[in-house]
């Protein structure tokens, strides 16, 4: 009888990050249906080519970036690149395609979805060492990229609430939001079941709440991050409502949160584990700094898709939060300390920004 | 997922069932001269002498204690033969020839009530070295050098929640003889000073509870209570369930009698009061066989059965073409075998042979389940990436010495990258 040599523990758990990795694509479902039936055919054949372009792209590099054996055949010497090739190499890129699909808006030509969904998995994912190995969300940067290097291709494609809840500038806070007036066209429950014009994948908050519950049911999602960056969206623009509009200030509240790519930005890009810090302070810290900025976009920015950048941002932090020296995964009362200062600083500035006490 | 992991599945409940033979028919007993905590060792009989049950045999010796190794079974000295020891490790063993009479040595007498109330801690100390016991829970310390210490001890405390899948030792102690265990634990307060005795036992195991509150009737004098802990893996750690038995959060690499607590397992505090009311050493150990790739059976056996023959009464391994992994001890934290010549020692209580199952590690994708289940708090998959680009300094950092190879990291995660080897090679380096 043949004996293995192993070392403890000899057991392992039944999961895996492919189960993950499908879990985030079954919780997907019902935001991409929604898109489907909403714009149809232009929907599915963006979906399609982010799909195909992502997961060959990432074919194509990982088969450059592994060495082949030495063989006199072709095709022995191509197939012995990918003998490290596994599943997670068709859903992690399948993951961040439909993603990317669901952030961008159904006119936008074909020409700029192959460009980002390019760009995402080339340059964000692969030269950073592929799956695990990114710094920054594929989906947000992919789509980040083609905003600001084919902006044109935005005009006219880019219809709706989107741009609407993105703001304009500081001067123009009290007019510009376009609230209340967006909700003389949509109402609250408009924009909760979808029925308004924006990106594919964000306008129904209901498809998204019914993923986040399936991802938060299963676990392959952090809930601390989402809850951490929604309340800090909620508190900082409750106060917001306040101020500007006290009759309406929960009204505003719900706007501002069913509006635009926050929902599913907030369920489906930043609980990507890959560009998270990986102690609980620094999740919550995380959520913080995306919530905080996204508000701050939306108030005082002058951007559409206020969220792809914040989380951006954040992405850049999350070495810093994971540094050794000071990270750690007990909840220390520094922590909570330094978590509800940062928040209330975060409110006075949001507060006084909009114009404060006068 | 990525969640706090602090069940296992344990399979205990199919080997709980399976009845438990008693074997006392091995025809030679193997005793390691040395251990993996006493380097040196020697023997003090020769060819040919007959022993008798709880002679001594030899000495061990460790770094700053000697311990006697007894006879566990009466016959004749036949000579010298290399096995494996607990630690996986070849070591030279004693060989008895064994007579099958179990003939006891004409020390072995029992202590009437009357003399053991009249027992010193010194007395207790002193019978306790002489029998040789050690920490039955796996850790094999000296028990004596526990009790010798000098601070004010308030309360022992007796581990018997046994976290570990695939072993039910202390359980099957428990069920059988809870009497023996309430009493060792009584001399054992008896031994430190202490007036609190507290027996912590999982939260499931209410069976164990009514069956050690039944024998706590007739002790009613003492303070002993039994406090049911979680069905947490790790929660057998003496400092997790120190904290959830008694509330006392002892900082790691302190000494537990420092806050006024010893702690025992349940098998320790039996063979006290075997060695105490009976005069006898550690003689037999309940073993279990278990895992899919081999016939399971629990076994009594005496201390130097050589567990082949214990296989061979098993049934021996099922589908024996197969690839195996051979585990002295859990699944979690127990030793790796290459070969099953193994000799039965004070801490040997299970062999599991699993069919070999080859896993395959992905990527790292930071889901953070490693660290949010680490019950030390340190962060494994930092730990993996410090180790990876030699950083000493960083190790330090990330305090990978705190860590207690429990295992918990590579078993949740989900990209099955082996964890708890980095955290070894990572303190390897750290050194």
């Amino acid at each position: 009888m043949q004996t293995i040599k192993q070392t403890s523990p000899y057991v392992r758990k039944a999961v895996s990050t492919k189960r993950m990795m499908i879990d985030v694509l079954i919780a997907l479902i019902p935001a991409v249906s929604f898109a489907i039936y909403r714009f149809g055919f232009d929907a599915l054949i963006r979906i399609i080519v982010s799909l195909i372009v992502m997961i060959g792209l990432e074919a194509v590099a990982f088969g450059m970036m592994h060495k082949p054996a030495k063989s006199e055949k072709f095709s022995e010497r191509l197939k012995s690149r990918y003998t490290d090739y596994t599943i997670n190499n068709i859903t992690a890129p399948a993951v961040s395609a439909i993603i990317f699909a669901m952030i961008i808006p159904s006119q936008l030509p074909i020409y700029a979805v192959v460009v980002g969904a390019a760009f995402g998995v080339i340059i964000v994912k692969m030269l950073f060492g592929g799956l695990g190995s990114n710094i920054f969300n594929i989906a947000a940067a992919g789509r980040i990229f083609i905003g600001l290097a084919l902006t044109n291709m935005f005009a006219g494609a880019y219809v709706g609430i989107d741009f609407i809840a993105g703001g304009t500038a500081l001067t123009t806070i009290r007019s510009g939001l376009l609230f209340p007036q967006a909700l003389n066209s949509y109402s609250i429950s408009d924009l909760f079941f979808g029925n308004i014009p924006g990106s594919m994948g964000e306008i129904s908050a209901l498809a998204i709440l019914i993923g986040a519950a399936y991802l938060l049911i299963r676990k392959s999602a952090d809930y601390r991050v989402m809850l951490s960056s929604t309340l800090t969206f909620v508190i900082l623009m409750l106060l917001v409502g306040l101020k500007l509009y006290p009759d309406q200030a929960f009204t505003y509240v719900a706007y501002q949160l069913f509006a635009g790519g926050l929902l599913f930005g907030v369920v489906f890009m930043i609980t990507d584990p890959v560009t998270s810090p990986v102690t609980r302070p620094g999740r919550w810290i995380y959520g913080l700094m995306v919530g905080a900025l996204v508000v701050l976009i939306r108030l005082f920015g002058a951007y559409p898709e206020g969220f792809a950048f914040a989380l951006l941002f954040s992405n850049m932090f999350v070495p810093l939060i994971d540094y050794p020296k000071w990270a750690t995964n007990k909840i220390k009362p520094a922590f909570i300390i330094g978590y509800a200062v940062a928040l209330i600083l975060l409110g006075l500035v949001v507060f006084f920004g909009v114009g404060g006490v006068a | 997922m990525i969640a706090k992991t602090k069940y296992i599945p344990d399979g205990k409940k199919e080997l709980k069932e399976l009845p438990i033979i008693h074997y006392l028919d091995a025809e030679y007993v193997y005793y390691p001269v040395t251990s993996a905590r006493c380097p040196e060792g020697e023997t003090c009989v020769i060819g040919g002498q007959f022993v008798k049950v709880g002679e001594i045999i030899g000495t061990r010796k460790g770094a700053f204690f000697e311990q006697p190794m007894h006879a566990t079974v009466s016959g004749e000295v036949v000579g010298n033969e290399k096995h494996i020891d607990q630690s996986g490790k070849l070591v030279d063993c004693l060989i008895v020839k064994n007579d099958k009479k179990y003939t006891m040595h004409s020390t072995i007498v029992e202590r009437s009530d009357e003399e053991i109330d009249q027992l010193t801690k010194e007395d207790f100390i002193k019978i306790v070295k002489d029998a040789g016991l050690v920490g039955l829970g796996g850790s094999a310390f000296p028990t004596y050098i526990k009790l010798e210490t000098k601070d004010t001890i308030d309360v022992v405390i007796a581990n018997g929640v046994e976290c570990e899948p695939n072993l039910i030792s202390d359980y099957g102690l428990m069920m059988t003889d809870p009497r023996s265990v309430i009493e060792g634990l009584i001399y054992a307060m008896k031994a430190s000073g202490a007036k609190k005795g507290v027996i912590a036992i999982k939260k499931k195991y209410s069976v164990i509870e009514e069956r050690l509150n039944f024998c706590l009737h007739s002790f009613s004098n003492y303070d002993i209570k039994i406090v049911k802990v979680g069905n947490y893996y790790p929660q057998g750690w003496e400092l997790a369930m120190i904290k959830n038995a008694l509330g006392i959060k002892i900082p790691q690499g302190e000494l537990l009698s420092k806050y006024g607590v010893l702690n025992f397992n349940v098998s320790t505090l039996q063979s006290i009061y075997n060695a105490v009311k009976k005069r006898l050493p550690v003689l037999e150990r309940l073993f279990t066989i278990s895992g899919d790739g081999i016939h399971n059976k629990n076994f009594r056996a005496r201390i130097g059965t050589l567990v082949t023959e214990l296989i061979a009464l098993a049934g021996g391994y099922k589908n024996p073409e197969q690839p195996k992994v051979m585990i002295l001890g859990g699944p979690m934290m127990g030793t790796n075998i290459m070969r099953d010549d193994v000799v039965m020692t004070h801490t040997t209580t299970s062999l599991i042979v699993m069919n070999d199952n080859p896993i395959k590690e992905e990527a790292c994708v930071h889901c953070a389940s490693c660290v949010y289940s680490c019950p030390v708090e340190i962060q494994p998959v930092q730990i993996m990436n410090a180790y990876k680009v030699k950083d000493k300094e960083m190790l330090k950092t990330l305090e990978v010495n705190k860590c207690i190879e429990c295992g918990l990291c590579s078993y949740v995660c989900p990209s099955k990258i082996h964890l708890t080897e980095y955290m070894r090679l990572g303190k390897r380096l750290a050194k």
